[in-house]
């Protein structure tokens, strides 16, 4: 016996779900959702709740924090020595500022000692 | 002046399936349903893998960016979910007698045949099943077959041949013992 393609497709052919498969449909796919907020939730604060993970979160918090001081510590001491040499590097600018305007001086002095001698030697000549 | 037609962007294309997910279940649920419900022979079942199939394909709504690719998608989906199903659970072999008629009006045809080869389609190994629903329930050619299934397109031929000659061997003994 032939078997026509027809009678297969026939028998093959596409059935409707039962009445309200797509709101059933949507009815889990909000279920889902407000299932997965929970879950995400509950998992959060089961985390807190088990003793060795409640453990854990202490040290990694203790390791944290000390690792924390120790940042900020070292920062702070690099702070100081920056501030330090800055220190020195104005330290070192206003002596050589002092040094510039002594000798300075120095040359004024020496310019006003001469024109006094020289004006002391013009009075005496005259 | 008269207004250009608006030219859908990227992202029109990617959330068109997004927009109304309702009316997108609904139509659909047909196809979903009528795979799973060929394939498992119960009802409830098949209507519970729908579901999952629809549930999947509203995770997966961006990923989808065009209605031909979503009809690909959930063919290709069912049909996985199917045989999963099937290993997962081991349930009881064709009810297809106790399933209601389809809803949907067909042609004309003669009802104890089909519902005898719908017990002789569910009867078939799980790869030749799904061949053959997807070959006879959805229209679709040996390569688009091949392509959902991931198979080579010469094995999805040799499925067909043989679940034909099975399909028909089994009619013709039952024919033979009506008119006996």
């Amino acid at each position: 016996m032939t078997l026509p393609e027809n009678e297969l497709k026939h028998a093959l052919r596409r059935r409707e779900p039962p009445e309200g498969f797509a709101e059933r449909v949507l009815a889990r796919v909000e279920q889902e959702g407000t299932r997965k907020t929970q879950k995400a939730r509950e998992s959060l604060l089961d985390f807190f709740t088990r003793p060795i993970l409640r453990w854990a979160t202490v040290g990694a918090m203790c390791a944290v924090l000390v690792a924390g001081g120790f940042y900020y510590r070292h920062g702070q001491e690099l702070r100081a020595q920056r501030e330090r040499a800055q220190g020195e590097a104005a330290k070192q600018q206003l002596m050589l500022a002092l040094r510039i305007a002594g000798s300075k001086l120095q040359i004024a002095k020496a310019k006003v000692i001469e024109t006094s001698v020289e004006n002391k030697n013009r009075e005496v000549k005259e | 002046m008269a207004l250009a037609e608006r030219v859908p962007t990227r992202d029109d294309v990617q959330n068109f399936a997004a927009v109304d997910f309702a009316n997108l279940v609904r139509r659909h649920q047909a196809m979903v349903f009528s795979i799973a419900m060929h394939f498992l022979g119960d009802p409830s079942s098949a209507e519970e893998l729908a579901q999952d199939v629809f549930l999947q394909l509203h995770a997966n709504l961006k990923s989808l960016k065009s209605e031909s690719h979503l009809t690909f998608w959930l063919r290709k989906v069912t049909a996985h979910r199917c045989i999963d199903w099937k290993r997962r659970r081991r349930l009881p072999q064709v009810s297809l007698d106790d399933a209601p008629e389809p809803s949907v009006p067909g042609q004309a045809g003669d009802p104890f045949l089909a519902r005898r080869l719908r017990q002789y389609v569910a009867s078939l190994p799980e790869k030749a099943r799904l061949v053959v629903i997807l070959r006879y329930q959805e229209d679709l050619g040996p390569e688009d077959i091949a392509e959902a299934l991931a198979m080579p397109v010469a094995t999805v031929k040799s499925h067909l041949q043989r679940s034909l000659a099975m399909l028909r061997e089994k009619v013709t003994r039952a024919m033979g013992e009506i008119t006996r």
